[in-house]
C-alpha cells in the first residue's frame, strides 16, 4: 500500500510539474472565519444557506454547504478524505453502523462535553443520546431528527368521512374502505428502492420493537418466525390490493398533488416536497403515527432517523467546527432549520411555526412513544444493500419473500461473522 | 443512355423513400424530446404525472428557470464547465490527432501496441478512478482545482481521439506525407498544415462528442471538487435532478437541465454544415 | 503482443489505401536510417508520449489501486487485509454476477444492433438527401441533451400504466399492461431501447464523417459500371467505410460492456438485482455495500473482459495494417 502511494505521489507530481501547475486548494488550517459542510443532500443548500447567515450572525463564522446528492459517492469521500490533508470541517452522515465504523477508526471529535451540557439545558434528549454514543462516549450532534408515519390525503379523508385510525384495526378498516370505494389506499414511499424497507420496519417494530433491535445487532436471523411473519402481513396487504403498483416513476408528493393518493408512510421531511407543491398540512394534507400491529405493547414504536453532523478530530480548526455544533443545538438554531426547511425538530423547546407540524413535534417527545431508529441506518451496509434490493423484488413478486428473506440472512451471517473474526 | 435515365428515376424515388423513412424515424424520436421540452415549459403547479403529455396550458418556463437558479449555484459554475468543456476536448484531440499521426503516417515501430496502450484508457471502469484520483489530488493540491479537473478530462477523452484520428489519417494518401518531406517541410509542419486541416470534420466530430460528455459529466466534478467557481454544472444542478430529500417538482427539473444543455444543442446546430458532403478533402 | 507476425495475410488493399506502400515497417522509403534524412522523422516517440503519458498517469496509474485492492478484504477505512484470491474465488459463487453477465452481454449484442446499425441507417439514408441535416437533427438532439431529464422522461413512458402501455393499448397492440422496468430481462430490453434513443445521433453523426471522407474515385467508377442502390452500398460504400465501422463498432463495444449511467439513472439494477451488469455490480459492491475488495475483483473482471474484447476486435480491424 505505502509503495503505491507513493508512486502515485510520484506520478501525480511528475504530471503536475510537466504541465507547470501550481494553485493550492486553499484549506491551509489555522483560524478559519468559513467553514465547508459537506452533506449529501444537496437539495437543502439554500436552507444551509439560511443557516448560514444566522450563524455568521450568532457566532462570528460563516459556513458554505458543499452538497453531494448520490450518497455512495458521498460517503465514499468522506471515508477517503481521511487519508488526506483535504478534510472538511463539517460533514452530515448517519447513526448506526457507519457512526461507529468511523469513530472506531479515532477520527470523529468527540462531543460527551456538549451532550452534558446539553442534555442540562434541554436542547437534546437522553433517548437521541444513545443514537451518538460509542463505548460511551458521544460523537457528533443532531443535523435533523425526523420521524415516521403516514401522510394521508384530508380531501380524500373527509369524502369518505375517515379518521386517522388510533389501532391497526382500525387502520386495516380504513384501508379497506377506500379499496372499496375503488381507491388505492397506499402510495409507495419513492420511486426507487432508496426507502422499499418503509413497511418492513413499520410492521416489524409494531410487532415485535425488540426483534427488530435485536436484528440489527446481528443477535437475530432474518428467517426468524416473527420476521417471517412480518414478511406474510406484508403480502397479505399487498394481495389485498392495498399498495400501488411498484415502479411508479412520479414523486408521491405530486399523487397527493393531483389528489389520486390516499397515504403514504414516509418521513417528517416529506413535508418539504408538499410544501414545494403548494400543498399546505392540515388542510390539504395530514399526518399521523402509524398504531402498532400489536395492541399488547406498552409503547408505540416510532420509527425516527436522525443524521449526525459531526466534525474530525484533525479538522483544519477543531475549535471553530466544535463551537459552530454547539451553535448548531441551541434553540435558535434548531428554531430558524425546522421552519426552514418545514419540518419538525428533534428539540422539544423549539416552537416550530406551523403548528400542525409543532403537534407533531410534541407528540414524538412524550413518553409514551418507544423510538426506533429506521432501517438505514440500523443495517450495517452490506446486509442493508441486499436488503434494499431484496424488498424491491418481494414488491414486484410478493411470493419471493422466502428467498427473500434468505438471501438477506445469508449476507447477514457473513457480515456479522466477519465483524467477529475481523475487529 | 436509356439505362442511366432510368436509373436516375430510380434515384429520385429513392430520395423520396429515403425522405420519408427519416422524417417517420424522426418524429417518432422527436416524441421523448418533447415530452421533456412540454414539460420544462409547464408551470410547476400544472403538473400532474398522470397527464405529462397534453401541451402546457401557459409557459411557465422562465418561472421555472428562476426557481431552479434560486436553489442552485449554476450561474458560478457555468464558466469553469465551458472552460472545461472547450480545453479538455481539444486538448485530447490534439493529443489524440499526434498519437494518431505517429503511429499511421510516421510509421512508428509497435504502432499497434502503443495504440492499444492509449485505446485501453476507455477500459478502465472510471467509477474506480474516483478514490485514488481523489486521494492522489488532494496530495498533489489538485483536489479542487480547475486544472485538476482539466487534467482528468483530456485523459479520460484521449483515447476516443487518437482512435478516430488513427483511422482517418490511415485516409489521406501517403504520397502527399512524402512529396512534403522531400520538398523539406518538417514531420510537425506537415501534421499541423496537411493532416490536422484535412481531417477537420473527423477532427469536429470528436470535438462535439467529447465537448458534450465534459459538459455532462457528474462522476469527477462531483468527488474531485466543492468550491461553486470550480465545481461543473451538473455537480451543482443534481441536488434538483436527483437528490430525493428534495422533491423537487418535476418541471423544475426539466426546465434547469433543458437550459443547461443548450450550449450543446447549439453546439450541435452550429456544426451541422461541417457534416454536409464535400466539405472534407480527404479523398486525395 | 506481437506486431509483426499478420505481414502474410494482410487482407488484399481496401481501394482506399491502394497507395499505401506494401512494405518497409520503418518506413524508410526515401531516406536510408543513419544517414542524415529520415523520411519519418526522428523524433517519432515526442509525438506519441503525451498521450501515452495522460493516459497512463491519470487512468492507469489510479487503477492500479483496484487491482490491488482485488486481493484485500476492505471496507474503505481501516487499512486493507490481504485476502489472496478470496475475492475472486467468491466471483465464482455469486449467483447474482450470472444475471449482471447474462446482462452485460445483452447490452453488448443490443448496443451494436440498434445504436450502431440504426446510426449507420440514418446516416446513408440522408446522406446525400438536400437537408439532411435537418433530418438528422431529431437524432442528434436526445445526445445533446443528455443530461436533462432522460430518466424522468423515459420513466414515465415505462412506468406500469406508462404511456408505452396506453400506446400499445390505444392502437390495440397486446402488452398494454406490461411493467417494462419490473423484470428481467425485459428491462434491460426496455432500456437498450432507452439508450438507443440517446446513443443513435452519435453513430450516426461518425458514420456521417465516414462518408464524407471515402474517396469519389472508386464511387464514381463503379456508378459508371452501373451500380447503383444496395448493390453500391454492399460492394462499394460500405468497404471503403471500413475505418470508420473500425471506430464506432469498437466504441459500441465498449460502451456496451461498460454500461452504467442509464440503469443507474432507470433502476440501479433493480427491482431485486434483475437489470444489473457489471459496472452497476461494481458499483454496488465497492459504494453501496462498502465491500471495496470484492467490488474490485468485480471491476478487474470487467476490465479484462473489456480489455479482451477490444484487443482481439481492434487486432482483426486494424492491427494487421499496422503490423505491416
Amino acid at each position: 500500500m505505502l509503495s503505491s502511494k507513493r508512486l502515485r505521489v510520484t506520478a501525480f507530481t511528475m504530471g503536475a510539474l510537466l504541465l507547470a501547475a501550481g494553485c493550492g486548494s486553499g484549506d491551509g488550517g489555522g483560524d478559519k472565519t468559513e467553514l465547508k459542510l459537506y452533506n449529501d443532500k444537496g437539495a437543502w443548500k439554500p436552507f444551509f444557506e439560511q443557516m448560514a447567515v444566522l450563524g455568521e450572525q450568532q457566532t462570528g463564522l460563516g459556513m458554505k454547504p458543499v452538497g453531494y446528492t448520490d450518497e455512495p459517492t458521498y460517503t465514499a469521500f468522506i471515508k477517503s478524505s481521511f487519508r488526506t490533508n483535504v478534510k472538511p470541517d463539517l460533514f452530515t452522515w448517519t447513526t448506526g453502523g457507519r457512526l461507529k465504523e468511523i469513530v472506531e477508526q479515532n477520527q470523529v471529535a468527540e462531543t460527551t462535553k456538549l451532550w452534558q451540557d446539553a442534555i442540562q439545558s434541554g436542547d437534546l434528549t437522553e433517548e437521541l443520546k444513545t443514537y451518538y454514543t460509542v463505548d460511551g462516549k458521544q460523537y457528533c450532534v443532531p443535523l435533523n431528527t425526523a420521524y415516521w408515519g403516514m401522510f394521508y390525503n384530508k380531501k380524500l379523508f373527509a369524502k369518505h368521512d375517515l379518521k386517522p385510525p388510533k389501532t391497526w384495526a382500525e387502520l386495516e378498516k380504513l384501508a379497506q374502505t377506500l379499496k372499496s370505494k375503488g381507491q388505492v389506499p397506499f402510495n409507495q414511499t419513492t420511486p426507487t428502492s432508496l426507502f422499499s424497507f418503509a413497511w418492513f420496519e413499520q410492521l416489524l417494530a409494531g410487532s415485535d420493537p425488540d426483534l427488530y433491535d435485536r436484528l440489527s445487532k446481528g443477535e437475530a436471523s432474518y428467517t426468524d418466525p416473527g420476521v417471517v411473519k412480518v414478511m406474510e402481513r406484508w403480502k397479505s396487504m399487498i394481495d389485498a390490493g392495498y399498495f400501488t403498483k411498484p415502479g411508479d416513476k412520479a414523486d408521491p408528493a405530486d399523487h397527493f398533488k393531483s389528489g389520486e393518493a390516499a397515504m403514504v408512510i414516509n418521513g417528517t421531511w416529506f413535508n418539504t416536497s408538499m410544501t414545494q407543491r403548494g400543498l399546505k398540512q392540515g388542510e390539504d394534507y395530514g399526518f399521523f403515527f402509524i398504531p402498532n400491529v400489536d395492541p399488547s405493547l406498552q409503547k408505540r414504536s416510532l420509527i425516527f432517523e436522525s443524521g449526525p453532523l459531526c466534525s474530525l478530530r484533525k479538522a483544519p480548526d477543531p475549535d471553530a467546527s466544535m463551537k459552530y455544533l454547539k451553535w448548531w443545538i441551541t434553540p435558535a438554531a434548531q428554531e430558524k432549520w425546522a421552519n426552514a426547511r418545514g419540518d419538525v425538530s428533534g428539540n422539544p423547546k423549539v416552537k416550530v411555526a406551523d403548528p400542525e407540524l409543532d403537534k407533531v413535534t410534541k407528540e414524538a417527545a412524550s413518553n409514551e412513544n418507544r423510538l426506533i431508529l429506521r432501517y438505514f441506518e440500523a443495517a450495517p451496509a452490506p446486509v442493508l444493500t441486499e436488503a434494499l434490493s431484496g424488498f424491491d423484488k418481494f414488491l414486484n413478486e410478493p411470493g419471493s419473500y422466502m428467498d427473500v428473506l434468505k438471501n438477506i440472512q445469508k449476507v447477514n451471517e457473513d457480515y456479522w461473522k466477519s465483524q467477529k473474526g475481523g475487529s | 443512355m436509356r439505362e442511366r435515365n432510368g436509373g436516375l428515376r430510380a434515384g429520385a424515388v429513392n430520395r423520396t423513400v429515403r425522405r420519408a423513412v427519416l422524417a417517420v424515424l424522426g418524429v417518432v424520436w422527436l416524441f421523448p424530446t418533447y415530452l421533456i421540452v412540454a414539460n420544462a415549459v409547464r408551470p410547476a403547479d400544472d403538473y400532474d404525472p398522470a397527464d405529462s403529455v397534453s401541451p402546457p396550458s401557459s409557459i411557465g418556463l422562465f418561472d421555472n428557470i428562476a426557481q431552479a437558479w434560486e436553489q442552485t449555484a449554476v450561474g458560478g459554475s457555468l464558466l469553469s464547465t465551458l472552460l472545461y468543456s472547450v480545453v479538455s476536448p481539444a486538448l485530447a484531440v490534439l493529443l489524440g490527432a499526434l498519437a494518431g499521426y505517429a503511429i499511421v503516417v510516421l510509421r512508428l515501430k509497435h504502432g499497434f501496441t502503443w495504440f492499444v496502450v492509449i485505446f485501453a484508457g476507455t477500459v478502465v471502469p472510471f467509477q474506480m478512478l474516483l478514490v485514488p484520483l481523489f486521494v492522489g489530488y488532494s496530495k498533489v493540491a489538485l483536489y479542487d482545482d480547475r486544472l485538476g479537473l482539466i487534467l482528468i478530462y483530456s485523459a479520460i477523452n484521449v483515447p476516443l481521439a487518437a482512435l478516430v484520428m488513427r483511422n482517418f489519417f490511415g485516409n489521406v494518401a501517403v504520397s502527399i506525407f512524402e512529396a512534403a518531406r522531400l520538398d523539406g517541410a518538417s514531420t510537425f509542419r506537415i501534421f499541423w498544415r496537411i493532416y490536422l486541416p484535412l481531417s477537420s470534420a473527423a477532427l469536429a466530430a470528436v470535438f462535439i462528442l467529447e465537448f458534450t460528455f465534459v459538459w455532462n459529466d457528474l462522476l469527477f466534478g462531483l468527488t474531485l471538487s466543492q468550491s461553486e467557481n470550480v465545481r461543473p454544472v451538473w455537480a451543482e444542478l443534481s441536488a434538483l435532478t436527483t437528490d430525493v430529500y428534495a422533491g423537487t417538482p418535476v418541471p423544475i427539473a426539466l426546465a434547469a437541465g433543458l437550459v443547461v444543455s443548450l450550449p450543446t444543442v447549439v453546439l450541435f446546430l452550429a456544426t451541422q454544415r461541417l457534416f454536409t458532403r464535400g466539405l472534407t478533402l480527404a479523398q486525395f | 503482443m506481437s506486431t509483426h507476425k499478420a505481414t502474410a495475410d494482410r487482407p488484399a488493399p481496401a481501394v482506399a489505401r491502394g497507395h499505401r506502400p506494401g512494405t518497409g515497417r520503418r518506413g524508410t522509403r526515401g531516406g536510408r536510417p543513419g544517414k542524415g534524412f529520415a523520411l519519418h522523422g526522428r523524433f517519432r516517440h515526442v509525438y506519441i508520449s503525451p498521450a501515452v503519458l495522460f493516459v497512463a498517469v491519470l487512468l492507469y496509474l489510479p487503477f492500479l489501486w483496484t487491482a490491488y485492492l482485488s486481493f484485500t478484504s476492505y471496507d474503505g477505512l481501516a487499512s486493507p487485509e490481504f485476502t489472496g484470491l478470496d475475492n475472486y474465488r467468491r466471483l465464482l459463487e455469486d449467483e447474482a454476477l450470472l444475471t449482471s453477465i447474462r446482462n452485460t452481454l445483452l447490452w453488448v449484442v443490443g448496443t451494436v444492433a440498434l445504436p450502431v446499425g440504426g446510426g449507420l441507417l440514418v446516416a446513408v439514408l440522408s446522406y446525400d438527401v438536400r437537408g439532411g441535416g435537418w433530418f438528422r437533427l431529431p437524432f442528434l438532439l436526445p445526445y445533446a441533451m443528455s443530461g436533462a431529464g432522460l430518466g424522468v422522461i423515459w420513466g414515465f413512458i415505462l412506468q406500469p400504466d406508462g404511456m408505452a402501455n396506453q400506446i400499445l393499448t390505444t392502437l390495440g397492440m397486446p402488452g398494454g399492461d406490461t411493467a417494462f422496468l419490473q423484470d428481467g430481462p425485459r428491462n434491460t430490453l426496455a432500456m437498450i431501447v432507452v439508450w438507443t434513443w440517446q446513443q443513435l445521433g452519435v453513430n450516426m453523426l461518425l458514420f456521417v464523417v465516414g462518408l464524407q471522407s471515402i474517396p469519389k474515385g472508386p464511387i464514381e467508377a463503379a456508378r459508371i459500371d452501373g451500380a447503383s442502390g444496395w448493390s453500391m452500398f454492399r460492394h462499394v460504400t460500405w468497404p471503403l467505410m471500413r475505418p470508420i465501422t473500425t471506430v464506432v463498432l469498437g466504441l459500441a463495444l465498449v460502451a456496451g460492456l461498460k454500461n452504467f449511467d442509464i440503469v443507474w439513472v432507470m433502476t440501479q439494477g433493480g427491482p431485486g438485482r434483475s437489470s444489473e451488469t457489471l459496472a452497476v455490480t461494481m458499483y454496488r459492491d465497492v459504494f453501496v455495500a462498502n465491500e471495496y475488495g470484492y467490488g474490485s475483483a468485480v471491476a478487474i473482471l470487467l476490465t479484462t473482459i473489456t480489455g479482451l474484447a477490444s484487443y482481439v476486435y481492434l487486432r482483426r480491424q486494424i492491427g494487421k495494417e499496422d503490423a505491416s
